[in-house]
């Protein structure tokens, strides 16, 4: 569930988990969030807002612009 | 941060002090009741969560409701079963005992299945689970009045149905239907529309 549909937000954020070895519910616990949220985070199903979008940045020690983009990322980059 | 209602128990001067666990009247939770039921690590009821499942609670509750409205309608019901006062007063009561039992434990089933996130407070909530919470009411609201137009079109051109009757159609099964489809619709939407819970 999108906040809007037509404007989608892309994310690296299972990229970036992954990367910290933190499993969803890790970071749902650092992000404060239920780790349900973070499944469809990644999957890209829920654009999170502001708040969320920095705290979850936080926790992945990664910069926002860094984790969302509305442009897809390129694969490895 | 840390929060004195997040602690299992606190020990002041050698005495076991448990935090009171806060009850949320108007949504009719407890917190420590939401927080169990939205922990991945309780493995109680888990059977209930898979969308499958819950599609088909959601519709053993609409089935409920269907028959406990039609209990208002038993008198007219009976004149075109023919059946005896004995007989039919056997099967009715029978009925509705087992109907109404059912529909109170699908009830309790449903909020669960739903991990309670219908009927819980923002503040136990992140972000998502809120915004699908109010979704589910938005489109409970719709549904709920859609029902009610139908129920009253059926009250003005079907059979006679009046409150507390003591003889013929008691439209009291329809208003218990009613409150009973009120409080669970935001939970029967949500379990229907939501892939993962």
């Amino acid at each position: 569930m999108s906040r809007n549909p037509e404007e989608p937000v892309y994310n690296r954020i299972e990229e970036a988990r992954v990367a910290l070895g933190l499993s969803r519910q890790d970071l749902a616990d650092k992000a404060g969030v239920h780790y349900q949220t973070i499944g469809y985070l990644e999957r890209e199903e829920y654009s999170p807002s502001l708040v969320l979008a920095l705290r979850i940045a936080k926790s992945l020690n990664q910069e926002v612009s860094d984790l969302f983009s509305q442009t897809p990322f390129k694969k490895g980059k | 941060m840390w929060k004195l209602k997040d602690a299992k128990e606190i020990k002041i001067l050698g005495i076991t002090v448990k935090p009171k666990n806060k009850i949320y009247w108007i949504e009719g939770v407890t917190e420590k009741g939401v927080k169990d039921l939205l922990n991945n690590e309780n493995s109680k009821f888990r059977w209930l969560r898979p969308q499958r499942n819950r599609r088909i609670l959601v519709i053993l509750m609409a089935l409920g409701l269907l028959l406990t409205s039609m209990g208002s309608y038993w008198p007219t019901l009976k004149t075109n079963l023919n059946l005896s006062t004995d007989v039919s007063l056997i099967v009715f009561t029978v009925t509705a005992i087992f109907v109404i039992f059912a529909m109170v434990l699908g009830y309790s089933f449903l909020r669960i299945a739903v991990r309670s996130i219908a009927d819980a407070p923002d503040e136990l909530l992140d972000e998502r689970q809120i915004a699908v919470r109010n979704t589910s009411f938005r489109y409970a609201y719709r549904g709920f009045e859609t029902i009610a137009l139908a129920v009253i079109l059926l009250m003005i051109i079907g059979p006679e149905v009046k409150m507390f009757q003591p003889e013929g159609n008691d439209g009291s099964y329809l208003m218990i239907s009613m409150l009973f489809l009120g409080s669970s619709l935001p939970s029967m939407v949500m379990a229907w529309r939501e892939r993962d819970i």
